[in-house]
């Protein structure tokens, strides 16, 4: 008997709207349940809200795609990267590639353009 | 790193939640969502069930009003809102707009599967047909569409100070996908978000000549032009 790594998932299509409407939010509640085991795993020196933030930011980034076949990928992604972080499988590096924006001042964009060509993008 | 900078988080997140309508695709394909109607007078009352797409019909789901006459248009200035990747650097360009997968259309958003760069999409790439060797004749390179992307502002290239070679920042030069017709190349522009130009290519006339053409007589003023 072949027996499937911890937290994998089948790759299947959604039926309808409804049933991927389910998926993501199972998925997101996955994410939102792991936050605390995420943090102790990886020793991040952020709060579980940060990592919580997180996650509702990256869900919210695609909230408005319109085609079922785009969201089936994304909720495999999500599904992926999920298993890959708990089962530890991730370094520290690439956990805290979703935080580069709050720690490193150059990864951000400007506000407008005087704050862009005063920091040297022109 | 005990207290996240809070006007960072909050623009973070307010980039990533913000409705879809500012962010609007190229002049074929743009987005319909919109989270927030201003003026609900003139929209029907809005009604939603989870089997609805978030762009089904407008006026059937919640989350869509009727778009404005300025919604519509494609952007021309950069979007300094749009939610940063990780790779986001001191040299990477402003996108005008970044795909989110609400233009309707398309058959595969590609820009949000990809995991590729959403400063990709800032770039401007063109679409071209390469054209002959003057040192030669032979025009076989020249049947194919080529797509090459713009040099980045700053940091597309400088010295190396040790050994003076030129480094660069930009992972997209001397890059070019060759593909077969002008539709395909637009086709996968448009896939993966990249704002595009298409460069006509010059085509080259050949003038049928005929020798005997030299030794006609003719009184008036003489028709034929021999060197055209």
């Amino acid at each position: 008997m072949i027996n499937p790594t911890y937290l994998a998932q089948k790759t299947r299509t959604s039926v309808n709207w409804a049933d991927a409407r389910r998926r993501v939010i199972k998925s997101y509640r996955d994410w939102l349940r792991a936050a605390p085991e995420i943090q102790q795993m990886y020793s991040l020196n952020m709060p579980v809200s940060a990592i919580r933030t997180k996650a509702r930011q990256e869900f919210e980034r695609h909230r408005y795609v319109a085609q079922l076949p785009t969201v089936d990928v994304l909720i495999t992604k999500s599904n992926e990267e999920y298993q890959e972080t708990i089962n530890y499988w991730k370094q520290l590096t690439h956990v805290l590639k979703y935080f580069r924006a709050e720690d490193d001042p150059k990864a951000r964009l400007p506000h407008n353009f005087v704050a862009g060509f005063l920091e040297g993008r022109n | 790193m005990p207290l996240l900078p809070r006007p960072a988080t909050a623009r973070l997140l307010a980039a990533a939640v913000r409705p879809a309508s500012r962010r609007l695709g190229p002049a074929s394909a743009r987005t319909y969502a919109d989270e927030g109607a201003h003026d609900r007078s003139v929209q029907p009352d809005p009604k939603s069930s989870t089997s609805d797409a978030p762009s089904a019909k407008p006026g059937d789901s919640a989350m869509i009003r009727q778009q404005g006459p300025a919604e519509g248009a494609p952007r021309h200035k950069p979007d300094y809102d749009v939610a940063v990747d990780y790779r986001t650097s001191k040299f990477s360009p402003i996108p005008m707009r970044v795909m989110d997968g609400s233009e309707p259309g398309e058959a595969v958003a590609a820009a949000v599967l990809s995991g590729a760069p959403t400063e990709l999409q800032a770039r401007t790439v063109r679409i071209y047909r390469p054209a002959k060797t003057a040192t030669q004749s032979g025009t076989w390179h020249g049947h194919h569409w080529r797509m090459d992307w713009d040099v980045l502002e700053k940091g597309h290239r400088w010295e190396n100070p040790l050994m003076g070679w030129q480094s660069s920042a930009d992972f997209m030069q001397g890059t070019h996908l060759n593909l077969n017709t002008k539709q395909d190349a637009i086709d996968f522009a448009n896939k993966q978000g990249y704002e595009y130009f298409v460069q006509e290519p010059n085509e080259r006339r050949i003038v049928p000549k005929a020798y005997a053409n030299n030794f006609l007589h003719s009184p008036k003023r003489l028709k034929h032009i021999r060197t055209k």
